[in-house]
């Protein structure tokens, strides 16, 4: 009877012939979107670093913590930071759940950044995958827009005062900026609807565009024959059960280990209830973006528009000019050290002004020694 | 039929969308009034410059007249602070205005406004803030 039922919701027992590993990855809903066999090349830890799938799953601890959280939160000025103080300290592991959240959304974008510069260094995004390296750099944006939304949530000093540089510089955009801004509030000023429009962006829109857009990114894997690999290595398969769907299971592991650690060790910030008629010195946006405002302190078109335009313009067309075969599927190919040195320069100048903006500025924007 | 259902069914989409469109644009803003009054002129003493936090604005009362300078940063919307005889300084991003508002330091572009200000019939000072004046402005009171 027992296996009667198990039968029925899992088709294909333990798998132990190699028939039965074949059979089991296409037999489960999970499971078959992996291929059934799988390249030798990509499972190698040191060619994508997992950053994908870390990416991936720091997606879903931040799905299942959030949900948790927004039975508490309440997105009103008149009591967002006080749902906050709740959680905090009036709801069981609450403090521990926000910690879990804030500093996986932290890692996210981290790791969808590395997971980029990861693509570009294996010349992964060449035919036939350019479509899906456009996937990947909306879903860096997705990225960059959910933790965007998510840090006004808590209605601190700290959540108000990024948000009112972030959305001052939308307004920079030529032409269509200041509407933009009038929309993203819902208003002239960062207020209730402005709380309640993140609140709305940040629990269900753009998750629900995340969840599609990295379900077609998961599908144009498959569809353009799995993960890139050198010519010379592209026919040595294992099964993918246990070979691949194991590592998986040990990335997650990995994961949950060090969210959970991060959670225990250190609390999420939450600074004072906002005040409109108090700026904190020195103001600064989230560190994501800090790199930004640091441009954005030489000039607010140059930092605010140009820059950050020309970047994601340069990503979105990128697959489509740079279309050459060679050099794919292993790291710094020599045949791509241009690319990959104007990439590189690019990626640690951006990292450059991100580490100055965060820890080499200090009131007023004045240069200031970290230590 | 196939040219009518098909413009019938992009007709109905598009209206759809549009109206979707539409509804995300407010109309009604549960906003402070952009026109409001902030006292009499006694409250302020000659020669001062006061901040006005709740309305993120400077009433500086001159021997020429009264005028009223936006607080908030041309370049990208902190308060500035003022200092006293230098005139003010943001702390987001580091830009520094004198004491009429043009920009002395960028990355600000554009000087602080300067709002349009009447005294009502009651003795207030109003302030218009949907209305910018030019750098000769003062209300005498």
């Amino acid at each position: 009877m027992r296996s009667r039922i198990l039968r029925s919701v899992f088709r294909v027992g333990w798998p132990r012939t190699r028939q039965a590993r074949l059979q089991a990855m296409l037999s489960s809903l999970v499971l078959h979107v992996h291929p059934t066999r799988v390249r030798v090349h990509v499972l190698r830890p040191s060619y994508t670093l997992g950053l994908g799938l870390v990416s991936f799953f720091l997606f879903v601890v931040l799905t299942v913590t959030g949900l948790a959280l927004m039975l508490y939160y309440v997105p009103h000025p008149d009591a967002a930071y006080r749902s906050m103080k709740d959680i905090e300290y009036a709801v069981t592991f609450g403090m521990f759940l926000r910690n879990a959240h804030r500093w996986a959304a932290h890692g996210m974008v981290a790791t969808v950044f590395l997971h980029l510069c990861r693509v570009f260094f294996t010349g992964a995004y060449k035919p036939p995958r350019e479509f899906n390296w456009v996937v990947g750099v909306l879903l860096l944006l997705l990225t960059l827009a959910l933790s965007f939304t998510g840090y006004l949530l808590p209605w601190d000093q700290l959540a108000f005062w990024a948000i009112t540089v972030g959305t001052a510089i939308v307004a920079y955009f030529p032409g269509l900026g200041p509407q933009v801004r009038y929309l993203l509030l819902g208003g002239h000023e960062i207020g209730a609807a402005a709380l309640l429009r993140f609140y709305v962006l940040h629990c269900l829109i753009l998750p629900l565009a995340m969840a599609f857009l990295v379900a077609l990114h998961f599908w144009r894997v498959r569809k353009d024959g799995g993960l890139s690999a050198p010519p010379a290595r592209l026919h040595r398969r294992v099964p993918a059960w246990p070979h691949l769907v194991f590592r998986e299971l040990l990335v997650f592991i990995l994961v949950l280990v060090v969210v959970h650690a991060a959670a225990l060790l250190f609390d999420a910030p939450l600074e004072g209830i906002a005040d409109a008629t108090r700026t904190p010195n020195p103001a600064k946006a989230p560190w994501y973006f800090l790199g930004l405002q640091e441009l954005v302190h030489y000039g607010a078109i140059f930092g605010g528009v140009v820059v950050p335009t020309a970047i994601v313009l340069a990503l979105l067309v990128l697959p489509y000019v740079d279309t050459s075969p060679r050099g794919v599927g292993v790291w710094f190919a020599p045949e791509r050290r241009l690319a990959n040195t104007v990439f590189a320069t690019i990626a640690v100048a951006l990292v450059a002004v991100t580490v100055v903006g965060t820890f080499f500025r200090g009131p007023n924007w004045a240069w200031v020694w970290p230590w | 039929m196939a040219v009518a259902g098909t413009t019938g069914l992009v007709a109905g989409a598009l209206g759809l969308l549009g109206a979707l469109a539409r509804s995300v644009v407010p109309d009604v803003l549960y906003e402070p009034p952009r026109r409001f009054p902030v006292g009499r002129p006694a409250d302020y003493p000659p020669g001062s410059v006061t901040f006005v936090p709740e309305r993120r604005l400077y009433v500086f009362n001159t021997p020429a007249g009264f005028y009223a300078i936006s607080a908030v940063c041309t370049h990208l919307g902190c308060n500035v602070n003022s200092e006293p005889g230098k005139g003010f300084a943001c702390p987001c991003h580091g830009s520094t205005f004198e004491e009429d508002g043009r920009v002395r330091k960028g990355p600000a572009a554009w000087p602080l406004p300067r709002f349009a200000m009447v005294l009502s019939r009651r003795g207030e000072l109003v302030v218009d803030t949907r209305r910018t004046v030019g750098p000769d402005f003062r209300l005498k009171a």
